[in-house]
């Protein structure tokens, strides 16, 4: 098994993996039209695109599925060859990619030989994944028979049984409850404290919020903003809360508020609640409105992501 | 890596035992079918039975003797009514045979007419002869039964003849066999001698084990090369090409584990046939195994290439169907090549059931020594290798884009 004296757990400076200015077109389609993203060593990177954006290109590209038109794609600082020279790279693809007619082990066994692992390192492999997962008490049962969690879990494991250093993962938790999604994460969050970059393509926001360290959106084909959430907000939708006031009946149009069609509905945007909320609520009550409830919204990468990819349906 | 693609498609076949059945047992029992039917009616050179009725309105000595001796040929089975079952049973007028003919009943009826046998021992009065009623759609059979009237008449007038002769020239049964004139007298005799099936036991079973056999080789290669399409459905094979495994690796992988399955499946049934049916498999190893090596690993190739053409497992399978039926049908995996016009026969060498079949008769039919399989086995080489080269090109669409 790799030697993880090297483990860190924080992000280091050293890129892991740099996608810069990759091309890829089919026919007349432009999938991939300059796209650039980097993922730090030790970090995990949310990439974030809606549907058709060029997200499921770019991880086909970097795992050589997909050879791009031009652009470079660097792994730990080297150049990477169309396909092979891929041991350091793990991925999970967003389907249960498994045999389901084989058992847990034997997938595991399997899938841990066509990543190169040979026989001793391969044995005690499958046994830490088993544990990883928490199916060691059902090695023995055919994956056809768990549920959506269980075999979420076991594809994921198959795709880093060699251990690699970078891990890319495909919505790791579409249609799982709960806890399968936590228990996941906590897997994750094992590799991630081993060492494992990892890039993680989702459509669950609060993933990308929660679990990973900086984000890139993509959209129509290049990353049109990367870096923390608190920078995205900055840098986008700004750090003013939303505050939205629900009246007992249609008010007057107020300065500084708009309000939606049968205006009982007023909406402000304040840099501090505390400060700036007596006011708004004294100006309402002069125009004669009367406060229900309010509400107050902090930014999110909801409305960074609606801020920056817009409203409008892609598919 | 070639190995574990193996040991994966054997591990999958294990868990799935109705998979082992189709492959396994379904080719054994179609065998077993077949086999009974040619083992009854060809084997060891018995001859489907003709079934006629005797018409005796003659109803001399001779006439009786005729009818009677025509009976005894295993070839024919006389026709009674129902209530006759039991012994030779002869109608006394024609009208009736000639309902049953017209119906369908019978294919023939023999009819020997009044004045048959007067007009045979007095030539001058003119001749009254022997009428075969006849329904043209089975030929076959009103040869078969006009060369055994000529025979058994032959044999009878022969002898009556010998015994004329004889009382003619006075001379004793000793005198008259040491005679040349007995030599004449005597009609010819026939013994039929068959280089092939003479001291083999159900020799011509064992065309029909390698018929089916082909066949259902070619079904279950195409089965289990049905699995890389399943893999690129269910998005193993997405996987796959992301692990170390290059996609010549697995095609061979799953081309290697085809051909071992082939070969499996082929010996089952010719053990089969040797246990059930006495084909002699052990006597001829060495001759059944090149051959059913080369045999399997084409099938592979023409699956992995069907596969690989093929855009699902839907697809697949249907055109799999209609090539196997049409391949199996030229090639004399149904109907044997032998009995072919000479332009069929040629058509059929298209197919790879035909060398296949072609290399099992030479081995099982004729003894030739392994030298002269030479020819099929260069074909189905060949043939193994420009097919997996062609799936290898066609594979290359799940490669990378």
């Amino acid at each position: 098994m790799r030697d993880r004296a090297e483990a860190h757990g924080s992000v280091n400076a050293e890129s892991a993996l740099r996608v810069c200015d990759v091309v890829k077109s089919f026919g007349h389609t432009t999938a991939l039209d300059h796209a650039s993203l980097e993922v730090r060593r030790g970090e995990r990177l949310a990439l974030l695109g809606p549907n058709g954006a060029g997200k499921t290109t770019l991880v086909r590209c970097i795992c050589g599925r997909a050879v791009p038109d031009s652009g470079e794609i660097e792994m730990l600082g080297q150049p990477l060859p169309p396909s092979g020279g891929r041991h350091e790279l793990g991925f999970v693809p967003q389907e249960i990619a498994l045999y389901p007619d084989l058992t847990t082990r034997e997938n595991l066994e399997a899938f841990g030989r066509f990543n190169g692992l040979k026989r001793g390192e391969l044995h005690q492999a499958v046994d830490w994944a088993l544990e990883w997962t928490g199916l060691a008490d059902r090695a023995g049962d055919l994956t056809k028979t768990y549920s959506s969690g269980m075999k979420r879990r076991v594809n994921i494991a198959c795709g880093v049984l060699q251990r690699p250093l970078i891990l890319l993962l495909d919505e790791p938790t579409v249609g799982v409850d709960p806890q399968s999604r936590d228990r996941i994460f906590a897997m994750l969050d094992e590799l991630w404290r081993q060492g494992t970059s990892i890039l993680l393509t989702t459509h669950q926001l609060e993933e990308a919020e929660q679990q990973c360290d900086r984000i890139v959106i993509i959209d129509h084909g290049h990353a049109i903003a990367e870096g923390t959430l608190s920078e995205l907000i900055a840098s986008t939708v700004g750090a003013k809360r939303r505050v939205i006031f629900k009246l007992a009946e249609a008010s007057p149009k107020l300065d500084g508020m708009t309000t939606d069609g049968d205006r009982r509905e007023l909406v402000a945007e304040v840099e501090d609640v505390a400060l700036e909320l007596p006011d708004l609520l004294i100006r309402i009550r002069e125009s004669g409105g009367t406060v229900l409830d309010l509400e107050v919204h902090p930014p999110s990468l909801h409305s960074v992501f609606i801020h920056l990819t817009g409203r409008e349906l892609r598919e | 890596m070639i190995r574990t693609v193996v040991r994966v498609g054997l591990l999958r076949m294990w868990h799935g035992r109705t998979e082992i059945l189709l492959t396994f047992v379904v080719p054994i029992a179609f065998f077993t079918i077949f086999a009974f039917i040619f083992d009854e009616q060809i084997g060891l050179g018995k001859s489907p039975r003709v079934n006629l009725a005797l018409v005796d309105e003659d109803n001399t000595e001779f006439s009786r003797e005729f009818v009677s001796a025509l009976g005894k040929w295993e070839t024919l089975r006389i026709y009674a009514p129902a209530e006759h079952a039991e012994g030779l049973f002869v109608f006394t007028s024609t009208e009736p045979v000639r309902e049953l003919v017209l119906a369908g009943t019978l294919p023939l009826a023999v009819i020997i007419p009044e004045g048959w046998t007067a007009s045979l021992t007095n030539p001058g009065k003119g001749a009254v002869n022997l009428r075969l009623l006849a329904d043209s759609s089975d030929p076959v059979a009103t040869q078969v039964v006009a060369a055994l009237i000529r025979q058994t008449s032959g044999q009878i007038m022969g002898e009556r003849a010998r015994q004329q002769i004889r009382s003619f020239l006075s001379l004793s049964p000793d005198q008259f066999a040491d005679s040349p004139v007995s030599g004449f007298a005597t009609p010819v005799a026939v013994d039929v001698v068959d280089l092939f099936a003479a001291g083999k036991a159900n020799p011509v079973v064992s065309m029909y084990a390698a018929g089916i056999a082909v066949m259902f080789l070619l079904f279950g290669a195409v089965g289990n090369s049905g699995t890389l399409l399943e893999e690129e459905e269910n998005q193993t094979l997405e996987r796959l090409m992301c692990s170390e495994l290059s996609m010549t690796q697995l095609l061979a992988g799953k081309w290697l584990l085809m051909t071992i399955v082939g070969m499996v499946q082929v010996t089952i049934m010719f053990a089969w046939a040797q246990l059930a049916f006495g084909v002699d498999l052990l006597g001829h190893l060495s001759g059944f195994a090149v051959m059913t090596v080369v045999t399997a690993g084409a099938a592979s190739s023409f699956a992995l290439t069907l596969a690989a053409l093929c855009r699902n497992r839907t697809q697949l399978n249907a055109v799999a169907v209609i090539l196997i039926l049409c391949m199996s049908a030229l090639g004399g995996s149904m109907v044997p090549r032998y009995v072919m016009s000479e332009a069929m026969q040629q058509i059929g060498k298209i197919t790879f059931n035909a060398w296949a079949l072609d290399g099992y008769i030479k081995v099982f039919w004729r003894n030739l020594p392994l030298a002269e399989l030479a020819p099929e086995l260069t074909v189905l080489t060949a043939t193994a290798i420009v097919l997996f080269g062609a799936a290898r090109l066609l594979a290359r669409r799940w490669e990378s884009s």
